[in-house]
């Protein structure tokens, strides 16, 4: 891929087509993981009226003791805002993980669209600067979920896994993950 | 209908508070939004999400983002709870790691 460069109020780049697909299957995972399954759990729905029906709604969407998940990449996503206050930690994830997951699946959605766009890479991907965020949140949840399946936890790890042998069976999600940050870091500096 | 006995009452004595109670400020325990570092955000992304979100000038933005990559975290902004907690929300959806604490701590 080439670097971002921003063409008055879009930022473009061109994907190679396996790079477009790479991408597509990562940001598909992401919302499968997010949605646990079910990504039409997550819509965003028109604000109603009715308050019962929002009521309603809301007590659905919302479990009484939402647990903090056992998926280390799911703890990544949504980190624990009260680290010593487990009462208020609950409350928290209660008032805003679902909004949450709503809102990095619709944004995934949009960069599956743009990705569509490109025709499998024959035409440039064109980010309007107004979704450049929406972008950067997307990229940056699909780094955070591959770093944590390859163990990257601190400045240690991500330095031991830059220096792996090439038959490392590591190697192949290492090279991804390089190019994400390429994809993020040129996309931030475009802006 | 009965008449109360006693004291008349008068509807509402004195006029609005201008002013609120010296104690209801205190309960107001200022708290703070803390991000703290990871090895995976990088730091131009962190810096432009210190100046997308808060709107801070680049040179504030690149400050904090520096002290959070040296000193492992920074307060990136102090206010009441609900607008903390607004923040921290926030950083979630960057997908930053950010926590809420009172100010004092």
């Amino acid at each position: 891929m080439k670097k971002f460069k921003r063409k008055g109020k879009v930022v473009v780049s061109r994907l190679d087509s396996y790079e477009v697909e790479l991408l597509e299957s990562l940001v598909q995972q992401l919302v499968e993981m997010v949605s646990e399954g079910e990504p039409q759990n997550f819509t965003t729905q028109p604000e109603s009226d009715d308050p019962f029906e929002m009521w309603a709604r809301d007590l659905q969407a919302d479990p009484d003791e939402p647990e903090a998940s056992e998926d280390p990449v799911l703890q990544r996503l949504f980190p624990n805002a009260y680290p010593h206050d487990p009462d208020a930690a609950s409350d928290f994830r209660r008032f805003t993980e679902h909004d949450l997951k709503v809102r990095k699946i619709s944004e995934a959605q949009l960069v599956l669209q743009r990705l569509q766009d490109t025709d499998r890479g024959a035409h440039d991907v064109r980010i309007p600067l107004d979704e450049a965020d929406q972008w950067l949140r997307t990229l940056t949840s699909v780094r955070l979920a591959v770093a944590t399946r390859l163990g990257i936890t601190d400045a240690e790890s991500a330095d031991e896994l830059a220096e792996l042998p090439e038959d490392d069976p590591r190697a192949f999600m290492v090279s991804v993950y390089d190019w994400l940050g390429f994809a993020q870091e040129t996309l931030v500096t475009a802006l | 209908m009965s008449e109360p006995d006693g004291p008349t009452v008068t509807p509402a004595g004195g006029t609005a508070v201008a002013e609120r109670p010296a104690e209801e400020v205190l309960a107001q325990t200022p708290w703070v939004t803390l991000v703290w570092d990871d090895p995976v955000n990088l730091m131009s992304y962190v810096a432009h999400v210190f100046t997308t979100y808060f709107s801070y000038p680049k040179s504030k933005a690149q400050r904090l983002m520096l002290q959070v990559h040296t000193e492992g975290k920074a307060v990136v902004s102090s206010g009441s709870r609900e607008e903390m907690e607004r923040d921290v929300k926030a950083m979630h959806e960057y997908g930053l790691w950010a926590t809420l604490d009172k100010a004092d701590q």
